[in-house]
């Protein structure tokens, strides 16, 4: 099995504090206070954006080593495919795992984007298609569907995107889409299918991803409990002759020793607002929660040693995990560490594993 | 107000001259979607064709252009995907993005642009298209009636401009609602891009003259080009606003009027009869009012290239040497500068030109051309010669 670590970029904010959502580096608006005093001079002027560290983040992960990056949809920041397509020709490797929810638009219209991409990254373009925020918040985002259409719709749009990309004619008629003889040609004809990444805790979500999804991106818990949703998963891709591929969305906070981790983790605790002592933070084996995570939307991150976060990360690998979707702050910074400091020796230990089993 | 010139991107492949349809570059032409042929990026040489595509927007940039128009059709790729992925490799190119309103979520389609907006430092426009109809609209995804279309682009305008500046922004259309929108900071600081609007119906001019910043038409024959920018004018005076307009036109320009219609003579020589007498019949089934003008505007015989120079320096059959728009300007360098020219005293305010093949003929233009064009100097008090 081939393990593939993705990157987060954190398309709203990033810096070094648990807070960092407040912060666009590079970014410099009319409402910003300036960074230096005024006895100090600033070249930048405005010449530079929060996309300019964003393409940072994404150099950062190619030169360490990762295999990709997931470009988050963040309704506070910029939109991911913008940002996909302006980081794309900065990377001859990097997968770009695009987020978005099946509420953007005509899937017809998603797909023939897709196949440019597809045709200018040489196949590098995956889709990770969230369900979005509540009802609510989906208004605000020009979406009235009720609760009930939101997985169903994914379902369609995803059927719909994959019967042009690869059948011409291709004809549907849905709740949610239409098409008459459709299909693309010449060029855009058989181009590769993004990758399809879902998630969700829900049956009829296990359900949807059964039918839809190559890759079932589950939230940070320790190993042992995410053993059943697997098996509960694969079980019912089994029904549809399927067989399914596992993420895992975790953050992770490394250092050189232990004792250099708690002392940071603690730290973000109490710059995320968290009352240190509130509820113990401390949900499994070098897994917390309860920090960083409101922005990076991890449900929990790993905190200790280089070794001993990757000794976890090989723990998820050998219960099926094949997508890490890893993130810590700063992003930019961390990239680097993650990506000299853990993923040579997760690498090297999932080799040794592989070949011991073979 | 000066006059803006911008080039355009062939997303459809082309080939390196308008004598011949090959050597093709690129791995599509319109009419045969079929086309596999590998060439400057459409093959398997480890390039792909935007490789190509960035070399024609950078020699657009350098000669002077204002950056070009990105057309979209069923087999070609797509301008929001174009334009992001060259967006830090441009410097002043201006992505003129043509795209159907009912295709995108409007709030989302605000964040898309706010954001290529703040890739691009402001160099992203919009190019409303509402759709030709019939079966093409289907295969689209898209089933909403002719008329009713321009209703959705209405309200896709209203909610997007609605959302710009932050919120909140609510709004119950037919096709559109929104509670509480709005775009988040810093993306609300941005410039709204411009509109280009295209449509000939009065559904659109209806549409255009509440939205639209320019009202593009294709080059038609100038006493209806002159009406029908009189008339869009009037609609749009009548509602409180103003709005420009802009010609969409193919050129070929030598140093001499011979050598530009010798071009002309050559490549008609070799178009394929097939492409020529269904160039003389009805052509495919649209609802588009626009290409129905162009059809009307051609002759119905035509024995020779010279039965398709409707008016001076104007060749009808520029469809026939490189698929799309028909009508184009051919003459020397002065020449095709006049007749620009002339288009700026019936109401022009703006260009989108194009030459095959679109690289080379970009510094051929923007030296050439560009610098004898008078335009309109700006501060001056040049009357309109229309309204």
């Amino acid at each position: 099995m081939t393990i593939e670590f993705l990157w987060q970029l954190p398309t709203s904010g990033d810096g070094r504090y648990g807070d960092a959502s407040q912060t666009r580096r590079g970014e410099r608006t009319q409402s910003s206070r300036p960074p230096f005093t005024e006895g100090v001079s600033d070249p930048r002027g405005n010449r530079f954006n929060f996309l300019d560290y964003l393409h940072q983040i994404a150099r950062a992960a190619d030169l360490s080593g990762f295999d990709g990056i997931q470009i988050q949809n963040d309704l506070e920041g910029d939109e991911s495919w913008i940002v996909a397509g302006y980081l794309a020709r900065s990377s001859q490797r990097l997968k770009l795992l695009t987020e978005f929810e099946a509420s953007r638009g005509s899937a017809v219209y998603a797909a023939k984007n897709a196949a440019s991409f597809q045709r200018f990254t040489k196949g590098r373009f995956a889709w990770q298609i969230s369900q979005g925020g509540d009802a609510a918040l989906r208004r605000q985002h020009g979406d009235f569907a009720p609760d009930s259409a939101v997985l169903p719709r994914i379902g369609e749009f995803i059927e719909v995107a994959k019967g042009v990309l690869t059948q011409s004619p291709f004809s549907f008629k849905g709740h949610f889409f239409e098409v008459l003889d459709g299909g693309f040609k010449g060029p855009l004809a058989n181009k590769p299918v993004p990758p399809v990444y879902l998630s969700g805790n829900t049956a009829e979500a296990y359900r949807l991803s059964a039918q839809w999804a190559d890759v079932h991106v589950l939230d940070a818990a320790p190993a042992e409990e995410l053993k059943e949703s697997i098996a509960t998963l694969q079980a019912l891709a089994a029904e549809h002759g399927r067989s399914l591929a596992f993420g895992l969305r975790i953050d992770v906070l490394a250092r050189e020793t232990e004792d250099e981790a708690v002392h940071d983790a603690q730290r973000f605790l109490a710059q995320s607002g968290r009352a240190v002592g509130a509820s113990n933070p401390v949900v499994g084996p070098n897994l917390w929660a309860g920090f960083a995570t409101v922005q990076t939307g991890a449900a929990a991150s790993l905190v200790g040693s280089y070794g001993q976060v990757a000794e976890r990360l090989v723990k998820y690998a050998d219960i099926g995990i094949s997508s890490f979707v890893l993130a810590a702050i700063p992003h930019f910074e961390e990239a680097y560490r993650i990506g000299e400091q853990v993923l040579p020796v997760v690498r090297s230990r999932i080799a040794i594993e592989q070949a011991k089993a073979a | 107000m000066t006059i803006d010139i911008f080039w355009r991107i062939p997303t459809h492949g082309e080939p390196s001259s308008h004598r011949s349809r090959k050597p093709w570059r690129g791995d599509w032409f319109p009419g045969n979607d079929n086309l596999t042929k590998p060439g400057l990026g459409g093959g398997e040489d480890g390039t792909t064709y935007i490789d190509y595509l960035a070399e024609i927007a950078r020699a657009a940039e350098i000669s002077g252009f204002q950056g070009g128009l990105i057309p979209s059709f069923p087999s070609t790729d797509e301008p929001w995907v174009i334009s992001s992925f060259l967006a830090r490799e441009t410097k002043t190119f201006r992505f003129m993005i043509p795209f159907q309103p009912g295709f995108l979520n409007p709030v989302v389609a605000a964040r898309k642009t706010a954001s290529l907006q703040r890739a691009t430092g402001g160099r992203a426009l919009y190019n409303i298209i509402t759709g030709g109809g019939g079966p093409q609209q289907l295969w689209w995804g898209d089933s909403v009636p002719h008329d009713d279309r321009y209703t959705r682009t209405t309200e896709f305008l209203d909610v997007v401009r609605g959302v710009w500046r932050g919120g909140p922004f609510s709004y119950q259309g037919k096709f559109y609602q929104v509670e509480d929108a709005g775009l988040p900071d810093p993306l609300s600081q941005e410039e709204f891009p411009e509109i280009y609007f295209s449509g000939s119906s009065d559904a659109a001019l209806a549409s255009a003259s509440k939205h639209a910043d320019y009202y593009l038409s294709w080059l038609e024959p100038f006493d209806a080009l002159r009406d029908k920018f009189k008339r869009v004018k009037e609609r749009t005076d009548a509602l409180g606003r103003k709005i420009k307009t802009a010609v969409r036109v193919d050129i070929l320009a030598r140093p001499t009027a011979e050598e530009a219609w010798e071009e002309i003579r050559k490549g008609f020589a070799n178009v394929d009869p097939a492409a020529l007498a269904r160039f003389q019949g009805t052509g495919e089934p649209s609802e588009s009012v626009g290409a129905a003008r162009q059809r009307d505007f051609r002759p119905t015989t035509i024995n020779s290239y010279k039965d398709l120079i409707t008016e001076p320096n104007i060749f009808s059959g520029f469809g026939l040497l490189r698929g799309g728009q028909t009508q184009g300007i051919v003459g020397s360098y002065e020449q095709v500068a006049q007749r620009l020219d002339d288009l700026v005293q019936l109401g022009a305010d703006s260009f989108i030109l194009a030459s095959t093949p679109h690289l080379e003929e970009a510094y051929r233009v923007g030296e050439e051309v560009l610098p004898l064009v008078r335009g309109r100097p700006s501060g001056s008090a040049v009357l309109r010669a229309v309204g």
